[in-house]
């Protein structure tokens, strides 16, 4: 019986292995057909086994692209998002939670409706607004649609709720207001949480497409994700830089994950709810 | 205190002074790569070295929808650039989405041009229906046939001095690639048969040669130009059935087939023609290649045609010394368009068109004669480059050729899909 | 007295500390919603004014041919996805959750790893690993086919392989969520259903299944509003065709207002997408929250 189960178990466990490795296969191929020169790459002896380690793909992606350009305005613009909206975010949500003041219960309602609005139905008209403000082909073009995330509110005010109500009195006796309350209470008290946010709100602010596809006029304005689809046309078809490209693409965050895997996967259980 | 006004006041006059010495800075919109995109690159350079005053930046964007989708955001919203190349075959869709400025005779005295250095045709093209100019021409391509004349030799396709000859009908041009794929050519013919450009400009051209048209008096396909449309979309079919052409090919694969010699025809525009010098030059090509006007296969002459031009967007809000500039950019361009017809084209500038060096240009000069059976988009909203005419090419068109429609059912869903967006 | 200006001036700190948020909800939400219904009653293009041409936008969209069509892909699409990546889900997180240590942590950081790339970055590798010519799966289809497919160009196989392109960069999202699922219920439970001789599938059916079933709704529940929203992958992989078969309704909307410069008509589309959205969105929140209390 120990047996039968020791033999099942060695061979889930090579079995999901297995399946793991398959399933991110298509990022090897990727790689391998980055590190090939461009000729080989639709060689018929282009194998499953890497054979050569020609970076002239890569080379070729950050000197004849704007990639470096992309990085920039993908950072900039996501850092600014993920800030803004934890700021914003945490302030409702400590309202929310700890004050009394007339809407507060339509206002949380509409927080979780806002959750199933299709944001991207309002392209059209968030075009427009745009326009009228003159930011199509900005920074602030770009960040202010994505500033609404609904979810940090919500897990926020879950958590302040969760906050003994002891904590806040000795400020209070203090003299302390909301504001110190907020920042140096709430805060402190929940930088776990307030992580967690963070990596789950750059992570989607770095991989939106279709709001700065839209927005954006230049190519010195694209961000990561609208800028490698440029490269196509730029390059023609030619696979290894593409590869190349779009592997640089997702480095950063690949690599971040990677390091912090632990984190990123708790931020995705907190944010989604299924983990207090 | 009187030190900050001091600096201040230096500040300020080294902007005044500025603008004498400061170029005049152009940004520039185009959709060429590759070979095409090159010499254009090497005109930009050109020009910035020879004019201190007037600096270029150029920008390429992706061809087709994509740079047409932005130009049109873009202008809509103020943030075009200043100076545009535009197809002309675009014209109506860019009247009506009133993205196109006018140009009136003192900016072309400024460019150091006038309407009748133009062919007639094309300043009738780049005109609105009052006859005010909206963009300057500047060359006239089409699609020719490039032939691999390795796999014709000693056929009767090839005359003694080595010239493509007995090619006068439909039976013919199949003949001729039965007997390719004899001698071991893979794909005798090669096109974009995955791509809207590559689609439709074969499917136009076959149209024409039938005397068809695809938009008259408002109707799409009226008449039995229905059967015309089905017709040539079955002839597609049949080479595809025969295996004559690439199943799915992209722009880039298309030209590859026909480059690394596996392919005894290629129809594609006359803008290939600089990378098959170039690869004949490097002794890269390995074959012996000419290019021909599409032959006429369906009774009448007819080879598809469109033109660049260049264009200001509407509403820019430049300074007359910009625009001054600009114009400089778009004349010194005409004047120097014998280096463009080294892309292949033919130049729009008469001045340049009729010049000795010019007739002595190879190969424009055996296909040059196309110019006058040219057939040009019909004039219509939904014609044009990136127009819905070509979406229908890649949505409709291509998968029916691969057999996934009949090409009579494909020829009536294009025409009440395309009939649809008349309204 | 004090009581109420002390009361006053809570009210105003909270309005400070919730203006952030209200403001700019009101100004890029709820404003764009208010003039999207009002645009889709012009005839306005994308940037200028238009004529209110009362409902002519809806009712064009009723004899539109490709606002059905979009509106039957966007349902195909739905079913191509939403539980298939939810029963695919459920099968990974059941078999991760009994692997142990570093190898769980390994495999779970493999599945989860394409959900953190860019959309184009999972196309470009996809259009790679699907090329026509040189793609390293058509060996494969030539083996069971006979011959290479040009899944893009394939009317019957284009959206297939759009949604499995899908699954495979969102599926780490679904089994992670189940991770945390299964995590939550008590050992307990196990314990004393084995304690019953319960066999493992009992165990799955009385206590894993029901246990999560809440975990299961919100997936099912976040897929289906995120699946109906499909259109990047569509953009970049098969831009609507063949024949239209992989149309979507969020391409119509974009092709109309930016390709097309149709502001009015491409706002009664949106419309209609919001409307659906959030009504199949909150039925199903409903139905499934429903189930879950039986």
């Amino acid at each position: 019986m120990m047996q039968i189960r020791k033999l099942e178990n060695s061979i889930l466990a090579g079995g999901s292995l297995l399946a793991a490795v398959l399933w991110t296969f298509p990022l090897y191929w990727a790689f391998i057909t980055s590190i090939r020169t461009e000729d080989r790459v639709v060689s018929d002896a282009a194998g499953l086994i890497p054979d050569e380690f020609n970076l002239t793909a890569y080379a070729s992606a950050l000197f004849n692209t704007k990639l470096l350009t992309w990085y920039w305005n993908s950072i900039a613009t996501s850092v600014i998002i993920t800030v803004v909206v934890l700021v914003s975010g945490m302030m409702c949500a400590y309202a929310i939670s700890q004050m009394r003041f007339p809407g507060r219960k339509l206002l949380y309602g509409v927080v979780l409706a806002s959750f199933m609005v299709p944001s991207q139905a309002l392209i059209v008209t968030q075009f427009i607004l745009m326009n009228d403000m003159g930011l199509i082909n900005t920074w602030a073009g770009i960040i202010l649609p994505q500033l609404i995330v609904p979810v940090v509110i919500i897990v926020y005010k879950q958590f302040f709720d969760a906050v003994p109500k002891e904590m806040r009195e000795a400020v209070v006796l203090d003299g302390g207001g909301d504001y110190t309350l907020l920042f140096r209470v709430y805060l402190p008290l929940n930088w776990g949480i307030t992580t967690a946010l963070a990596i789950i709100t750059f992570i989607m602010a770095w991989n939106q497409f279709f709001w700065p596809f839209l927005v954006v006029t230049t190519e010195n304005m694209m961000t990561i994700p609208v800028g490698i689809t440029q490269v196509n046309d730029a390059f023609g078809v030619y696979y290894a830089r593409l590869m190349a490209v779009a592997l640089l693409g997702a480095m950063p965050v690949a690599v971040f994950y990677l390091i912090f895997q632990k984190k990123v996967t708790e931020a995705v259980m907190i944010s989604s709810g299924v983990k207090g | 205190m009187n030190y900050v006004k001091r600096l201040l006041a230096a500040g300020a006059m080294s902007f005044a002074a500025l603008p004498a010495f400061a170029a005049q800075n152009v940004t520039w919109w185009d959709f060429l790569s590759g070979g095409d995109g090159v010499r254009m690159k090497a005109l930009i350079q050109r020009f910035n070295e020879e004019h201190p005053d007037i600096q270029i930046n150029g920008t390429t964007l992706e061809w087709g929808v994509p740079f047409y989708t932005k130009v049109r955001t873009s202008v809509t919203v103020g943030q075009g650039p200043d100076v545009m190349t535009y197809h002309l075959s675009r014209m109506p869709l860019g009247l009506e989405e009133n993205v196109l400025d006018t140009i009136s005779d003192e900016d072309m005295a400024a460019a150091g041009l006038s309407k009748s250095d133009f062919f007639p045709a094309s300043i009738a093209a780049a005109s609105d229906e009052n006859g005010a100019l909206h963009a300057v021409p500047f060359d006239i391509h089409s699609i020719v046939l490039y032939v691999n004349k390795s796999y014709l030799k000693g056929s009767r396709f090839l005359d003694d001095k080595g010239n493509v000859t007995g090619i006068e009908s439909l039976a013919d041009f199949e003949e001729a690639m039965a007997l390719a794929k004899a001698n071991g050519s893979d794909t005798p013919l090669s096109y974009a048969t995955g791509d809207d450009g590559g689609t439709y400009r074969v499917f136009y051209t076959l149209m024409k040669q039938q005397g068809g048209e695809l938009i008259a008096d408002g109707q799409v396909l009226p008449g039995d130009n229905l059967g015309k449309a089905a017709k040539a979309i079955e002839i597609m079919t049949h080479w595809h059935e025969e295996g004559w052409q690439p199943e799915q090919a992209e722009y880039p694969a298309s030209v590859a087939l026909f480059t690394s010699g596996k392919s005894a025809f290629h129809m594609n525009g006359v803008w290939e023609v600089p990378t098959m010098i170039d690869l004949a030059a490097q002794n890269k090509l390995g074959f012996e290649w000419t290019a021909i006007q599409i032959p006429t296969l369906l009774g009448t002459t007819a080879t598809w045609a469109d033109s660049h031009a260049f264009a200001i967007p509407a509403g820019s809000k430049m300074s007359p010394e910009k625009r001054k500039a600009v114009m400089t950019v778009i004349g010194w361009m005409e004047k120097n368009s014998l280096a463009w017809a080294g892309a292949g084209h033919i130049p729009a500038y008469k001045p340049v068109a009729t010049s000795e060096s010019f007739k002595e240009m190879e190969p424009n000069a055996t296909y040059s004669s196309l110019a006058e059976t040219a057939a040009y988009d019909p004039r219509s909203v939904i014609a044009g480059v990136a127009s819905p005419v070509y979406d229908a090419s890649i949505n409709i068109i291509s998968p029916a050729m691969h057999g996934y429609m009949d090409p009579q059912q494909a020829a009536e869903q294009l025409q009440a899909e395309l009939q649809a967006k008349l309204h | 007295m004090a009581m109420i200006t002390n009361r006053r001036r809570d009210v105003a700190v909270a309005m400070s500390l919730i203006a952030p948020f209200v403001v700019t909800f009101a100004l890029v939400f709820l404003y764009p919603t208010v003039r999207m219904v009002l645009l889709s009653f012009t005839d306005a293009p994308l940037i200028g004014n238009g004529h209110w041409i009362g409902l002519e936008n809806f009712k064009r969209l009723m004899s539109d041919r490709l606002f059905f069509t979009s509106l039957k892909n966007n349902g195909y699409f739905v079913l191509l996805t939403v539980v298939p990546t939810t029963a695919l889900a459920l099968a990974i997180a059941l078999t991760i959750n009994r692997l142990k240590g570093a190898l769980q942590a390994l495999v779970l950081a493999l599945f989860f790893l394409p959900y953190i790339l860019p959309v184009s970055v999972v196309t470009e590798i996809w259009m790679w690993m699907l090329d026509f010519q040189f793609g390293i799966i058509q060996p494969l289809f030539a083996s069971l086919y006979g011959k290479s497919i040009p899944v893009f160009k394939n009317p019957y196989w284009v959206m297939p392989t759009v949604a499995a392109v899908t699954i495979w960069w969102t599926n780490g999202f679904n089994v992670l969520l189940f991770i945390a699922g299964l995590r939550n219920i008590p050992q307990d439970f196990y314990e004393a259903a084995s304690l019953d001789g319960a066999t493992r599938w009992q165990m799955f059916r009385r206590v894993t299944w029901p246990l999560l079933w809440p975990v299961t709704a919100l997936i099912l529940t976040l897929q289906l509003i995120l699946q109906l929203k499909i259109f990047d992958q569509v953009y970049l992989m098969s831009k609507g065709g063949p024949f239209n078969s992989s149309y979507v309704l969020l391409l119509m909307v974009y092709r109309e207002a930016f390709q097309l410069n149709h502001g009015g008509y491409a706002s009664a589309i949106a419309v209609v997408l919001f409307v659906v959205i959030m009504v199949v969105s909150v039925l199903q929140f409903q139905l499934l929250r429903s189930r879950g209390q039986k």
